[in-house]
């Protein structure tokens, strides 16, 4: 039941904001040159402004470039994205895709993938192995060659993987049936459910690392963290219960129904279906798109890069480093969109020409200059506007 | 005349009590020997059960002897010593080249494996296959001078290019470790083929090519492909996993001088082809993988075989220095293959990749570049060559023996004894049968071909019962196999001595049965000397973790989590209990194939299975998952449908944990021990 | 009392040494070492396959022993025979398995000898000839018989029995005739085997296990070439043999092919050599004797011949009035591997799987000729055919064949056009399982790796019409 929840669930969450408008393919003959948007730029920026201040200290990106099924993807419906060296990962509905080179290259179930939906997808950094979250198991990608392990096979606790994490030699995933890890050097699985873990129940959506600590984002459960020197685990939850408004601001997780967890420069971030929270060991800190830069309390993904967390909701991405806000969201009506900084009360808009491809978005990944963002209709492109 | 009446008398009294107690001593004999060997024809030799079969106490001591086995080994850079791998004798061995004898013994782990020198050669790298790690030996005290930690059952060993990695092979966990030689630690560990084998870096120093020499998991009928693993030196990453296909086996690799080709021995099995004949080729042949070392290189197999002649169980693999020529050890027939490698590129250069996909299945196309066989000791194994090449030094893995080769006469010019035990016992001489060809027709295979190491191959072959295509059977392990009767998945062989009888010579050697006297040896050496490697991986110390003892619990509960009992037929522990963790009798587990013979299937021991996959009679089980996930859900194999997917977890990771018998043994005892002392 | 056991005990051990010392030097005794000769006294025909008459049946033809060294110890072993060839030494080197007709009008039987009393023992009693005996391990024997009935019409096949004429057992069952048999050191037996329906065929050399199973070709020289005598395996791995052309078959050729590799390593012995060899026997690596005739006025002598410098060397025996067509060496002889048997005689059929008819070996340079590909094979009979079959789609049939019944298949296209074939004849013996690659098939390759399609399901049976066998059900795993 829970794993029919569960897919119901992400169906919903991948289908419940379509594209209100058809999408012209944006091509990069077509993409204004750097310098035209440094001019756009001069332009529309005060520089007495302090949002140009702490602008500057925040990455902008622009010279979005789109890339759909008439650009080689296998699908509009991009969940996952991840930076790989000099090729970019893109999870979609049917298969993953890869570019590299200026090209795309897909890989289905023909090739050796679990399942052709791909929502999750994350590199080690010490074998270079590509492992891949799908909704019909977890496909290690190492050198060519896919191996796949799922729940009659292996030790998986389920094939709805929404979530995988590189963590050195462990791989952790969130499934359907439960937050697994699996030792690439011992060969054996850990599955922690709400019958070994503090879960209500053993839905889960996201899991990271960082800090000898692993955090998964439990649904209804808020924060699981388990400490991998006492093998031991804690909860954070909402203090306010299931309740949609946050009564005591800062007392904790916004809200139980947790989709994502990312750790990074010592901060965790955690983002809901109901706001974000950053924690920074010793307090927590909400946020909400009445009180903050963010494009949507409905989160679906996030993603820290330094000091930096990108979010992915259903009306937009935003990125901020917990001061400054920059959220990037289409136009309804044509290619364009806007790039709006906001810092305190203050906010600004820069016209972006064309825009990210669409505003429901799923994954993100950064990398250096670049910015690539998986939305419901294609992945979007981004540089680094300096 | 009364005097000789003293004698005569008791020698009379004796032969009437002879003639008398004959006849019926005689009948109880006959019927013992029948009883314990399962046959009606074996001699009446007491001492084939009780001098052979001894695997403990004083004449298990005095019938036994302490050997050797060297495996693999290395030549210092001048050429004076020979550093020699004894697999059994858990040394490396000094061997003065000169003086022609060992002069220093290096005491090393258990089951050491392979071994490489440090550049400057004042070092060496020895992999300790059962002790998972590697002895760093100093090659100017003698000494050891550190340990470093390894995956499961390191084998092969190689240095990188600017000597501060080691990469060890892990045979039994399917990985390679990456080790930092200045702090010792491992650094990473990379995923690699199924039990990988050999590790070479090639010849300018940028890959480290792993061979394989089990297959990758697939059902049966699938084209069988076996990984060859490549890694960047630098970036010590996997950058390519080329599948070999329709081989195994690939036990070392070897580069030329000039970086053009690197050469492998493999097997190239006909599992899939049911085992009607043996003639042409039908059942198994043995040959070299070659590996184009350009852009887009092929991989190309060569038979060493010929057409009415097969070179089982290719071992190890030299180049000369020059690049003309690589010697093959061919362990299961005692010899070396020369080949001549211009041959090899002439050959491929002028062959289309049809042509060459032909020669893979061809037995004559060895005589475009085979020059010779040299006859060697019993099983060669480890090859090295002199630094100046005019020298192949073999390991005479059975023979406790270094052959000396002249690479220039390809004539055997001299042997250096090792100094193991001068006698060869009767369970020395059951190994050498299980691992020579000598006593399958045209010498196409050997006991090790499919059971190397003594295990099981890993694949599932098509034994055509009484018709093609029926009773597909997944090899079973011979380790510590004497106390587990009966044998075969149809359970109608009550006894080694049956197992290897006339029906084995009819249906799978096809050629003139084991004499009694090698009979004997095999069931001695089958029955008494081959133990499972210790399970370092999953049950180290014999300690469960909280897991494995949940697993326990429920390998051995009486009543599911519903609180109903179970019945006795479908608890685990009823059909499978320790310490070999079988009952020896047949069951129906609801596997029975359509295309197999109505027949119920002999249970199964469970000692150190996590090794043996596939699982099931049939090999249908990729996993000791899917035995219940996929086939087991009539509950007819144990009661598993209440299990939620940890607690089935946790079974699987108890049964993991299972090892020998007679680590089993030990425990028992120490629990009674300590009852005794309370 | 002392004194007596004194005397009595070397008298015991006197009087054994004696009795040992007399029983050796019976005169009648044939010695290990002692060669043993077929001789002829008129010339020789040019072999006749077909009857055999002209090279197997030599009329009062005789088997003698000498010493080799002294041609004057030759002493005659069969005088009580009015012909007499084709001696085989036993294993124990103390029996002599042989050919030969007590008088003239009685046909040829095989028989063996005492070589140490030089008593005679007739093994089988049949009307028809029986020739070319030997010696298979394990107390059995292999000959050749004339057998006519409507499988084979009339044909010269192989018969084993064992070594009192009981336990008869055909395991030939083509219409080919069958000569010369020897029997390898892996225990099968090496025969000159020629087809004689429905065309004559040039003789091969056919190999197949002592139960008649696994008969395949072993060497066929190039087009138009005749063997005339048995085949001997030397200690270096050699298979030698007398050759001759059709054209000129009064000049046999010794001729030596690798046993590893019979197919591909013929080498002529005797190439720049004038004369006519019709035996040889391997001493040694570097030592053979030989028959020859070294002009044709001359009679066929004994010779010893260097296979290394390939010369003729001394004459060891020459007959004035007979041809020294043959020898065997009286020896201890390692004995073949006694092969184990997979045919069950109450099994009525055998199975033969094939994978690919259309498999073709891109190494052979005739597979250009026709690239129709077939998708059906026709069984063909003596006199009949056995039924047409659809293969599978990867080409791969799989018959269960009535046993003991020769056929010859051949391959069509969906319009019936023959596209290959027919192939030699084949027979399964019962409970034989057998394979081969395609029919077009390289000897020397070996198969993929693959299941074929047609062991997914049961067997076609052959004849097409035979719906159902019901037979005992052979569990050979």
């Amino acid at each position: 039941m829970v794993i029919i929840l569960a897919g119901i669930a992400l169906a919903g969450l991948i289908l419940s904001k379509k594209p209100g408008h058809s999408e012209k393919n944006t091509k990069r003959d077509n993409l204004p040159a750097a310098s035209d948007y440094q001019n756009s730029s001069d332009v529309d920026l005060p520089n007495s402004s302090g949002v140009i201040k702490e602008a500057k200290a925040m990455p902008v990106y622009g010279h979005w470039r789109n890339f759909t099924t008439k650009d080689g993807l296998p699908s509009d419906k991009a969940y996952t994205v991840r930076i790989d060296g000099d090729r970019v990962l893109v999870g979609t509905h049917d298969g993953l895709a890869v570019y590299e080179n200026e090209k795309w290259h897909t890989y289905t179930t023909k090739d050796g993938l679990a399942h052709n939906g791909v929502v999750s997808v994350d590199v080690s950094e010490l074998t270079g192995d590509v492992w891949i979250g799908t909704l019909g198991g977890l496909t290690r990608w190492s050198s060519g060659k896919f191996t796949t392990f799922n729940q009659f096979n292996s030790g998986l606790p389920n094939d709805l993987v929404y979530c995988v994490y590189c963590d050195g030699k462990d791989i952790w995933v969130a499934t359907g049936g439960g937050a697994g890890h699996y030792d690439t050097q011992t060969g054996l699985w850990d599955i922690f459910t709400e019958q070994n873990a503090p879960m209500h129940e053993p839905w889960t959506y996201g899991v990271s690392a960082g800090g000898s600590k692993v955090y998964i984002a439990a649904w209804g459960g808020g924060v699981i963290e388990y400490d991998n020197k006492t093998k031991r685990f804690r909860d954070y939850t909402d203090p306010d219960g299931f309740m949609e408004i946050d009564l005591q601001p800062d007392d904790g997780v916004v809200h139980d129904i947790t989709t994502a967890t990312s750790y990074n420069d010592s901060i965790l971030w955690v983002s809901t279906y109901f706001g974000m929270s950053r924690y920074d060991g010793k307090n927590w800190k909400g946020y909400f798109n009445t009180d903050s830069g963010l494009a949507s309390n409905f989160i679906n993904f996030l993603r820290a890069e330094g000091r930096v967390v990108f979010v992915c909701s259903d009306n937009g991405l935003s990125s901020t480093d917990g001061t400054t806000w920059v959220t990037y969201k289409k136009d309804d009506n044509s290619e364009n969109g806007k790039a709006i900084i906001t810092t305190g009360n203050e906010k600004k808009e820069i016209p972006l020409s064309p825009s990210i491809s669409h505003n429901f978005i799923i994954g993100v990944d950064a990398k250096d200059d670049i910015l690539w963002v998986a939305t419901s209709k294609g992945v979007s492109r981004g540089e680094l506007l300096k | 005349m009364r005097k000789y009446l003293k004698i005569l008398l008791p020698v009379g009294v004796i032969c009437i009590l002879g003639a008398i107690f004959y006849s019926p001593y005689h009948t109880w004999a006959r019927k013992h020997v029948n009883l314990m060997t399962a046959t009606e024809d074996h001699p009446l030799n007491c001492a084939s059960c009780h001098l052979y079969l001894q695997k403990s106490g004083v004449i298990s001591k005095l019938v036994n002897a302490h050997y050797y086995s060297p495996f693999n080994l290395a030549v210092s850079n001048d050429g004076r010593y020979l550093y020699v791998v004894a697999e059994e004798g858990n040394t490396l061995l000094v061997v003065d080249t000169k003086k022609q004898k060992v002069t220093h013994k290096v005491e090393v782990g258990n089951r050491p494996h392979s071994i490489i020198l440090s550049k400057d050669g004042n070092t060496a790298y020895v992999s300790n296959q059962w002790s998972d790690n590697v002895s760093v030996v100093d090659l100017t005290s003698f000494t050891v001078t550190d340990t470093l930690k390894t995956g499961g059952g390191p084998a092969g060993v190689a240095l990188s290019a600017d000597g501060k990695y080691l990469y060890v092979a892990n045979s039994f966990s399917s990985d390679l470790s990456v080790i930092d030689i200045s702090t010792g630690a491992e650094r990473k560990r990379l995923n690699a083929g199924n039990s990988p084998a050999g590790v070479q870096i090639n010849a300018d120093g940028s890959l480290v090519f792993v061979t394989s020499r089990r297959t990758l998991s697939k059902p049966f009928g699938d084209t069988i492909r076996c990984e060859l693993t490549i890694i960047n030196d630098n970036k010590q990453r996997v950058v390519e996993r080329r599948d070999v296909k329709s081989a195994y086996i690939m036990e070392n690799i070897s580069f030329t001088p000039s970086g053009d080709l690197a050469i492998m021995p493999l097997v190239r099995p006909k599992n899939n082809v049911p085992t009607i004949q043996i003639e042409r080729g039908w059942m198994m042949t043995n040959g070299i993988g070659i590996v184009e070392q350009k852009p887009s290189g092929r991989t190309i197999q060569l038979l060493l075989d010929e057409p009415n002649a097969y070179y089982a169980d290719p071992f190890d693999i030299a180049i000369t220095p020059d690049g003309k020529r690589a010697f093959v050890s061919n362990a299961g027939v005692d010899c070396i293959t020369v080949i001549d490698i211009d041959a090899i590129r002439k050959l491929i250069a002028e062959s289309t990749n049809e042509t060459l996909k032909t020669y893979a299945n061809h037995l004559g196309i060895s005589s475009r570049f085979v020059l010779k066989r040299i006859r060697t000791g019993a099983n060669p194994k480890g090859l090295a060559l002199s630094p100046d090449g005019k020298k192949l030094y073999v390991a005479e893995h059975l023979e406790d023996r270094i052959a000396v080769i002249s690479t220039e006469s390809l004539e055997t010019t001299g042997t250096i004894d090792l100094g193991g035990s001068g006698r060869i016992t009767v369970a020395r001489h059951g190994r050498r049968l299980l691992n020579n060809a000598g006593h399958t027709f045209q010498n196409q295979y050997s006991c090790y071909t499919c059971h190397p190491d003594a295990h099981e191959d890993g694949l599932v072959y098509n034994m055509a019962s009484k018709d093609m295509g029926r009773n597909i059977t997944n090899t079973q392990s011979l380790r510590n196999i004497g106390d587990t009767p009966p044998y075969k998945w149809n359970g109608k062989n009550q006894t080694v001595y049956k197992q290897d009888g006339m029906r084995f010579s009819t249906v799978l050697t096809r050629t003139e049965a084991f004499s009694y006297r090698d009979l004997d040896a095999l069931a001695a050496y089958i029955m008494t000397g081959i133990p499972n490697p210790p399970n370092l991986q999953y049950n180290p110390n014999g300690e469960l973790t909280e897991s494995q003892k949940h697993g326990k619990a429920i390998f051995e509960r009486t009543h599911n989590f519903k609180g109903y009992e179970i019945p006795i037929v479908n608890r685990c522990v009823t059909c499978h209990p320790a310490p070999y963790y079988t009952n020896k009798k047949m069951a129906d587990v609801g596997t029975l194939a359509a295309s197999d013979d109505s027949i119920l299937f002999d249970t199964p021991h469970l000692n150190n299975i996590f090794a043996s996959p596939p699982y099931l009679h049939d090999g249908r089980a990729a996993s000791l998952e899917e035995i219940w996930t996929l086939y087991g859900k009539t509950e007819q194999h144990g009661s598993v449908n209440d299990l939620t997917k940890i607690q089935l977890n946790e079974l699987i990771e108890y049964l993991k944990a299972l090892r020998d018998p007679e680590y089993e043994q030990k425990s028992t005892e120490i629990l009674h021990a300590s009852f005794g002392h309370k | 009392m002392k004194i007596k056991r004194t005397i009595i005990l070397p008298n015991i051990v006197l009087i054994s040494l004696s009795c040992i010392l007399m029983a050796s030097c019976n005169s009648k005794s044939v010695k290990n070492g002692m060669l043993l000769v077929t001789e002829a006294p008129q010339n020789i025909q040019t072999p006749d396959y077909i009857s055999g008459e002209s090279w197997r049946y030599l009329a009062g033809a005789r088997i003698s022993a000498f010493m080799p060294g002294k041609p004057s110890s030759l002493k005659v072993l069969t005088e009580n025979f009015f012909s007499a060839s084709s001696p085989k030494i036993s294993y124990d080197g103390r029996f002599m398995l042989f050919t030969a007709q007590q008088k003239q009008d009685e046909s040829w039987q095989i028989w063996e000898m005492n070589l140490y009393n030089r008593k005679c023992r007739k093994i089988t009693s049949f009307n028809d000839n029986c020739t070319d005996p030997v010696y298979l391990p394990g107390g059995r024997l292999a000959f050749t018989k004339l057998t006519i009935n409507d499988t084979v019409k009339s044909a010269h096949c192989l018969y084993t029995c064992n070594l009192d004429g009981s336990g008869l057992r055909q395991i030939t069952f083509s219409p080919n005739a069958c000569f010369a048999t020897t029997v390898l050191k892996d225990g099968r037996l090496l025969t000159v085997s020629r087809q004689l329906l429905p065309d004559k065929e040039d003789p091969m050399l056919m190999v197949m296990r002592p139960d008649g199973t696994k008969a395949d070709m072993f060497y066929k020289g190039a087009g138009g070439s005749v063997l005339t005598s048995s085949a001997h395996e030397t200690s270096d791995g050699k298979i030698v043999f007398i050759e001759a052309d059709k054209g000129t078959p009064a000049a046999g050729r010794l001729v030596s092919v690798s046993y590893n590799r019979p197919l591909h390593t013929r080498i002529d012995l005797t190439s720049g050599i004038a004369g006519n060899f019709c035996s040889v026997l391997p001493l040694g690596p570097d030592n053979y004797l030989v028959s020859c005739c070294m002009s044709g006025s001359e009679r066929y002598a004994l010779y010893e011949f260097d296979p290394v410098k390939k010369s003729v060397g001394q004459e060891v025996l020459t007959d004035p009035e007979y041809n020294i067509l043959g020898a065997v060496l009286v020896e201890e002889n390692e004995r073949p591997k006694k092969l184990p048997s997979e045919v069950d005689l109450q099994v009525k059929t055998g199975l033969l799987l094939c994978q690919d008819i259309n498999f073709l070996n891109p190494m052979l340079p005739d597979n250009s000729s026709d690239i129709r590909k077939a998708i059906k094979i026709e069984v063909l009979g003596v006199d009949t055919t056995y039924g047409v079959v659809e293969v599978e789609k990867d080409g791969s049939f799989q018959l269960k064949a009535m046993a003991d019944t020769p056929f010859r298949i051949r391959t069509l296209d969906e319009k019936n056009n023959i596209v290959n074939g027919p192939c030699s004849w084949l027979w399964l013996r019962p409970n034989e399982r057998r394979g081969c690659i395609g029919c077009h098939e390289d000897p020397e390759m070996v198969p993929e790796n693959k299941v074929s399609l047609a062991i997914r399901k049961p067997p076609v049976i052959i004849p097409v019409h035979v719906t159902e066998v019901k037979e005992k059900i052979v569990e050979l795993e």
